[in-house]
């Protein structure tokens, strides 16, 4: 890859790693801030004299919050965590699904600024794939951040994996209106030449689904990450 | 039956004091310790069924107070307390002798489980 | 291409665009430099030799013209000394076989006169002189019987020298004559005579002519006075005086090179005839060695001019191979340097991730082991006098841990936000009063006055933000600290023309030496003291300003200030 196409990378995995973790930060910073709420809640209202006696479901009811938000969040950073560590190397064997549902976890934030919601349709007999996970997941994210902003509220947007002959299928299929005359720019050529440096291929059809091939083994990439 | 006796060690005293009390009122008998000196004092003076054992305590490495434990009483059964990514030392704990593992934050539940395994397991062995 | 030339141009010799130059492409400066100090370095040498040959040349040459011209004039000379000899030689044996008596009869003489005339062109009379001067017989056209030679000079020196050859003079019918004189000496009587003879100049002109002249040259007799003996072609006829130096040789032959006021250079050879008062001069105008021949001339100037020309290009090609390899290891390093900025960039995000997850495990076990007894403590005891107590202090004991996990979150924001290269519309102006804000308190500290003269309606560019911030404040650093206290900072802002805008950052500091100025976006250069600045600042502004594709520029003036110009595109390309 050129010199210039390797700076344009660089720069669009620096934006998509910052808006990732980004977003992921603000989605905790919710969640403690319930476990904050919740929490000052009780104080309050044993300070006001509504004792556990009375209120006993209305006290646990707030405990399970605040532990399922404590779940929750531990849950996150694992998928954060995951998620950093697909950048380690350029080239390891990892599992589809679980790379796109850390993916689709750690975006939710921007979908749901929309209400946009995500259903999935991964074949479970996935085998693990040999390939470059965090530029998938860059490439994923470049035609699903495109489509959370061309979609009019409330829409879904599902995320299909299927295996082909000795490659992966990602189908990313928008279902909903599109905002008229919307069209969010995204570095196309940049991206052919990443998936085609790592034998796969991006097309798009005519119901603007993207599909995303990807073979089961990739044999170079240069130092792309 | 007599009330397990567990030995709880970590350095996060505010984790350890409310882990410890909710135990007691599940019944266990409980003692704490924050560092591998302080644990190893304990394990001899208290004679604990069960450790949890959290691995990045200060002082003696983790493995290396497994180690002292099970050398000491090998019936005495461990269960790790790791964060996540802590995978390397799971493994290591588990060669040396480990019983279990348990991820924090910890489910009360599976915790009980998994001390009442162990604890079953010491009474056999 | 007439466009291209003429920015070329205006790119090499507008004084300030040379910076633009020398900034935007070094590699092309490199090369122009590697050329011309080769080029000069080879013609020095090449240039000596040539001078060298050149005077070598006309040495060897003018020493051989030398060499000829006294051999030239050596045989003259000899041939006239023979002549002269030669006549003196006839006398002597005239007076040898014949007596005084015999030839003082004038019958005799004239008879005898007559034989040797038609042997001996130019003889013009004869004459028998007794000891006491007196012409006993004379044969010849004057009318001279019975002069008397007593008191003439050549009448001493005859007897002194027993032989004689006069100088020059007019004779019969104008006609320049010389004469010669042989004493006879008679032993037995105790006496002498003297037998005298007149010749014509034009035998000794004869001689004299017969050698090979240039156009230009002149071969002439004179006497010790300077008298023309024999016609010159340039300097007189017989008899008038030589003007012109004279020098009298002590040895035989003296060559010498005069300058004269004209332009050629004059070489006059003298040559002493000897037995006789005669000067033998030889003025050589044509000097053929001082133009050195045209051929060797014409060869030298179009072998110089090869030999420049293939230096030049071959400075040229090598210069270019080498430079370019240069610029392509340069970039081959940049881009090795890029990727691995890039990689050890990505591997911390990793373990920057792994990190904020590993800490806020804790405090989330807190918080859940809290909440979790405070559950417990609901459903085993609903009492609440006992707990009241307790459960405060666990509720502040969760938000103390939440506040922990705040701030371990808050890295992870920072962190982001540092990847993050914004690509937004920028108002330059708002950028610019920023960084002037970080710097306030140091201007105001240090007494410095700032200027702002910002465009209004700046068109907006399209670039990141921060890096751009970063240059102004290193630039503006630079000018605090070239000012230290009191001085004026000027910024202005402007729109270069429809795809770029300008920022022009100036001081009234000391200014930059020439010197420096060329060096002062390298790497790791710095004026200032060891530990004070790193000599980075400016070489990654020009790094960045570059990404952006933009310009940076810098004009300086001793005592006068320092402006910094830069120049960035309302859009970076293939946007």
């Amino acid at each position: 890859m050129d010199s210039q196409y390797e700076n344009e990378l660089r720069t669009l995995q620096m934006r998509f790693i910052g808006k990732i973790i980004a977003g992921f930060t603000h989605e905790i910073k919710n969640y403690i801030a319930i476990i904050n709420e919740s929490n000052g809640l009780i104080g309050d209202m044993m300070k006001l004299g509504k004792s556990p006696e009375n209120e006993l479901p209305v006290y646990l009811d707030i405990i399970h919050s605040i532990e399922d938000y404590i779940e929750k969040t531990t849950g996150h950073f694992r998928y954060l965590n995951r998620f950093a560590h697909r950048m380690d190397a350029p080239l390891s064997s990892f599992h589809i699904n679980e790379s796109l549902e850390e993916l689709i976890a750690l975006i939710n934030r921007f979908a749901n600024q929309k209400r946009i919601s995500f259903k999935q349709g991964y074949d479970n007999d996935m085998p693990p794939v040999y390939s470059n996970p965090s530029l998938l997941q860059l490439i994923i994210f470049t035609f699903v951040e495109k489509n959370i902003m061309e979609l009019e509220q409330d829409s879904t947007i599902t995320m299909q994996t299927a295996v082909a002959d000795k490659s992966v299928l990602i189908t990313i299929i928008p279902n909903g209106k599109r905002v008229e005359g919307s069209s969010a720019p995204i570095p196309t050529e940049l991206l052919d030449i990443i998936i085609k440096e790592l034998g796969g291929n991006i097309s798009q059809d005519r119901g603007k689904n993207t599909v995303i091939m990807l073979p089961l083994t990739s044999s170079s990439m240069s130092q792309a990450t | 039956m007599a009330h397990t006796k567990v030995l709880l060690v970590d350095d996060e005293k505010e984790f350890a004091s409310a882990l410890a009390e909710r135990l007691q009122l599940r019944n266990y008998d409980v003692k704490s310790a924050s560092n591998a000196l302080e644990a190893l004092g304990i394990v001899h003076s208290f004679l604990p069924d069960v450790v949890l054992l959290d691995l990045k305590i200060p002082g003696m490495d983790g493995i290396e107070t497994l180690k002292a434990i099970k050398k000491f009483d090998s019936t005495i059964e461990v269960i790790m307390l790791t964060g996540h990514g802590d995978v390397r030392s799971v493994e290591d704990g588990m060669k040396s002798g480990a019983f279990e593992y348990i991820m924090k934050p910890v489910d009360i539940g599976e915790l009980t489980l998994k001390i009442n395994r162990a604890s079953q397991k010491k009474q056999t062995s | 291409m007439k466009q291209k030339i003429s920015n070329l141009l205006r790119d090499i010799f507008h004084p300030r665009e040379i910076f633009r130059v020398l900034g935007k492409d070094r590699y092309a400066s490199l090369k122009i430099r590697i050329v011309l100090l080769d080029v000069l370095l080879s013609m020095i040498p090449l240039f000596i030799v040539i001078t060298i040959s050149y005077f070598w040349f006309q040495k060897i040459l003018k020493d051989d013209f030398h060499k000829q011209l006294n051999w030239e004039i050596q045989n003259t000379k000899q041939t006239i000394e023979f002549f002269v000899d030669e006549r003196l030689s006839v006398l002597r044996f005239i007076t040898s076989s014949y007596t005084y008596e015999q030839l003082s009869d004038q019958k005799f003489l004239t008879e005898t006169f007559a034989r040797f005339k038609k042997e001996f062109g130019g003889l013009v009379d004869f004459g028998i002189i007794d000891s006491s001067g007196i012409q006993r017989s004379y044969t010849g056209p004057y009318n001279l019987a019975g002069k008397d030679y007593s008191k003439q000079e050549w009448f001493q020196e005859v007897i002194i020298r027993s032989y004689y050859v006069s100088d020059a003079f007019t004779g019969y019918r104008k006609i320049p004559h010389f004469a010669v004189a042989i004493k006879r000496e008679v032993p037995e009587k105790g006496t002498f005579w003297i037998l005298r003879a007149t010749i014509n100049i034009d035998t000794l002109q004869k001689y004299v002519n017969t050698v090979n002249l240039r156009s230009n040259d002149d071969i002439f007799i004179i006497n010790q006075e300077g008298i023309l003996q024999t016609p010159s072609k340039f300097h007189g006829d017989v008899l008038e005086k030589y003007t012109a130096h004279v020098t009298i040789p002590r040895q035989e032959i003296l060559i010498q090179e005069l300058q004269t006021s004209g332009d050629d250079c004059k070489i006059c050879g003298f040559a002493t005839i000897k037995h006789s008062p005669w000067i033998l001069v030889t003025v050589i105008r044509s000097t053929p060695y001082a133009r050195i021949p045209s051929i060797f001339r014409n060869e030298l100037f179009f072998i110089t001019m090869g030999s420049i020309l293939l230096g030049l290009i071959f400075t040229i090609v090598m210069a270019n191979t080498v430079v370019n390899r240069i610029k392509l290891s340069d970039q081959d390093r940049e881009k090795a340097v890029g990727q691995s900025e890039h990689a050890s960039k990505m591997a911390s995000i990793g373990r920057l991730a792994a990190g904020v997850a590993h800490e806020i495990n804790n405090p989330l076990a807190i918080i859940n082991e809290k909440a979790g007894l405070m559950k417990d403590i609901l459903e085993v005891s609903g009492n609440m006098p006992d707990n009241k107590d307790k459960f405060l202090s666990l509720i502040s004991g969760i938000a103390e841990s939440v506040n922990r996990c705040r701030t371990i979150t808050h890295r992870l924001l920072g962190f982001s936000r540092r990847m993050e290269i914004s690509q937004d519309a920028i108002d330059m102006n708002d950028a610019i009063q920023e960084v002037i804000g970080f710097l306030e308190k140091e201007i105001l500290y240090r007494n410095i006055r700032l200027e702002l003269n910002l465009q209004e309606n700046l068109p907006k560019v399209i670039t990141d933000k921060g890096q751009v911030q970063q240059v102004f404040l290193n630039i503006i650093n630079n000018a605090i600290d070239a000012l230290k206290k009191n001085g004026l900072i000027n910024v202005t802002t402007y729109a270069k023309d429809d795809k770029f805008i300008g920022i022009a950052i100036k001081d009234n500091g000391s200014g930059i030496p020439k010197e420096n100025l060329k060096h002062i976006f390298e790497p790791f250069y710095s004026t200032k003291e060891k530990g004070e600045g790193t000599g980075l600042g400016l070489s990654i502004s020009y790094g960045i300003v570059q990404k952006l594709g933009g310009t940076i520029l810098v004009e300086s003036e001793i005592n006068k200030g320092t402006t910094f110009f830069v120049e960035l595109p309302l859009k970076s390309e293939g946007d």
